[in-house]
């Protein structure tokens, strides 16, 4: 895996009209999985829109080392599927992002896409509208969207929200394959038992402030500062 | 909440009596025998519709097998709907290409403008106006007629459309950019499909405005079935208007039933799969000789 960051922000202040955050300087390697935690409406979601070139920042910057044609990957809090297209369609999307013009192009992007659909069990769903599917099933396809574009970058908006336990793994279980590709991966999570047990480093977001830990000293920390409180 | 809505109705309704009574100057008199008026002329000159129309014409000779094929009623139907459907298609294709440049969260102010403007130039000018502009241009018959809807509907669709795209979720659009798409790939693999109910659904409603409008561009000489209204309606002949008037009535209904039908393909009444009349009298038969054997 290359040591060159994929990420690297200098400064960035992030927010709409004022700042949410103290500024961040930070890198991401490849093969890291950062997990943003933090309260509702405290800028995990402005932070990863940032970094997707949806929101402009208000200070700082921002280099991303990645393919501009589908080197990032990005899937919202509210999945951004097309309801009304099939899982198939929705998953090529991906795929298309990253095969070269060729005469085997549909090919290649239909392997691509059957191959992510199929790791995320999704296989029997495939030529179902998205809109039929339930919840979980959704976030699947979005996963696998993702999935099928293997990305050097991967940005998660809360995507493992309403999943059981079953459904949590088999998505993780995909990224991780996505991981060990050297995609890295920033998600922001709500359940600090997820972000333990996936996350290789925590970003988390409290009263302004900005804190950046690997994840064995995050977890220090705070079993340091339970116990004084 | 629901008196204000009262109100603001009654509101609007008193405004509106207010300026009807301005338009005719409170001579509400030339109302009066207004209705008898209607009995006697539809009487006397409507009823019953003279379906004549729906026989073979004199001259030409008819060469079909069946004379309905050589009736004005055929011919002109075919005609209006032939005109509707080529400048239906048409306009979707204008309309959908400029639409795309049109919607704000697709384009740029700059580009969206100017397009949107231009949109409105079109729709300015109703179908009627555009089908006199062609038969002044290139004559009288159906080119004129296909020309000028083909404008009016590109001007029209083109609104509906761009204002359907507008209104659609945020989040498949913004996935797409992350991702790299292209702009042109974002519209055919994310807005289209994402909003093919609506396309679908605006089309139908266009090809059926096109056949109903197809009878008024007619009157000025631009073809269709309106050629012969004009005709009829010259001559006095209003018992036969009455019986294209119903022609074509059913036609529109049909068209509504076929939209109907189209658009289930793509809408979420479909995800509902609701019982037949056939499935629930199966069932109660089977549950009947259940019974039957059980007793």
């Amino acid at each position: 895996m290359s040591d060159t960051a994929i990420l690297s922000l200098e400064g960035l202040i992030i927010g709409y009209d004022d700042p949410l955050v103290e500024p961040i300087s930070l890198e991401v390697k490849p093969g890291e999985i950062v997990a943003i935690l933090g309260p509702s409406g405290i800028g995990k979601t402005t932070l990863i829109r940032t970094i997707a070139g949806l929101v402009r920042p208000l200070g700082g910057s921002f280099e991303l080392n990645v393919e501009p044609r589908g080197g990032l990957g990005y899937i919202p809090q509210r999945l951004g599927l097309i309801r009304h297209a099939t899982v198939a369609h929705n998953v090529s999307l991906g795929a298309r992002m990253r095969v070269k013009w060729s005469l085997d192009m549909f090919k290649e992007r239909k392997e691509r896409t059957f191959e992510a659909i199929r790791t995320l069990g999704i296989e029997d769903k495939a030529s179902e509208p998205v809109r039929r599917l339930s919840g979980g099933q959704q976030r699947r396809v979005a996963t696998a969207r993702t999935l099928a574009q293997r990305p050097e970058l991967m940005l998660a908006d809360e995507f493992l929200g309403e999943l059981d336990q079953t459904n949590v793994d088999i998505v993780l279980g995909a990224v991780q394959d996505l991981v060990k590709s050297g995609t890295a991966v920033i998600m922001v999570e709500h359940h600090e038992d997820n972000a333990k047990n996936f996350a290789t480093r925590i970003w988390e977001i409290k009263d302004q402030r900005f804190i950046d830990l690997p994840i064995e000293e995050w977890v220090k920390y705070h079993s340091e500062k339970e116990e004084e409180e | 909440m629901k008196y204000r809505l009262f109100g603001i109705i009654l509101f609007l309704l008193f405004i509106a009596w207010g300026t009807l009574d301005g338009l005719v100057e409170g001579d509400w008199g030339r109302l009066e025998g207004g209705l008898s008026n209607l009995v006697v002329f539809f009487e006397e000159s409507m009823w019953p519709p003279n379906w004549s129309v729906l026989e073979a014409r004199s001259y030409p000779v008819c060469e079909e097998e069946v004379g309905f094929f050589c009736s004005v009623g055929y011919l002109g139907m075919m005609e209006t709907l032939k005109i509707a459907f080529v400048s239906t298609v048409l306009g979707f294709i204008g309309a959908i290409s400029l639409s795309s440049l049109a919607a704000r969260n697709l384009t740029p102010l700059f580009v969206s403008i100017p397009v949107r403007v231009f949109l409105s130039a079109v729709r300015s000018l109703p179908s009627l106006i555009w089908a006199i502009l062609f038969v002044i241009v290139i004559g009288f018959g159906p080119l004129s007629g296909v020309l000028a809807m083909t404008f009016y509907t590109v001007g029209y669709l083109g609104k509906l459309q761009y204002e359907v795209f507008e209104g659609m979720g945020n989040d498949p659009l913004e996935a797409g950019r992350a991702m790299g798409l292209s702009r042109p790939s974002i519209f055919f693999n994310i807005v289209i499909p994402e909003n093919g109910n609506h396309l679908l659904s605006q089309l139908m409603f266009m090809f059926e405005y096109n056949v109903r409008h197809g009878t008024v561009i007619g009157i000025v000489g631009a073809g269709g079935i309106g050629y012969y209204i004009s005709t009829y309606l010259k001559f006095l002949q209003y018992d036969k208007v009455f019986a294209l008037l119903i022609l074509i009535f059913i036609v529109v209904v049909l068209i509504d039933l076929l939209s109907l039908m189209v658009r289930s393909f793509v809408n979420e009444e479909g995800d509902v799969r609701k019982p037949t009349w056939l499935t629930l009298l199966m069932k109660a038969r089977k549950r009947k000789q259940t019974s039957v054997e059980e007793a």
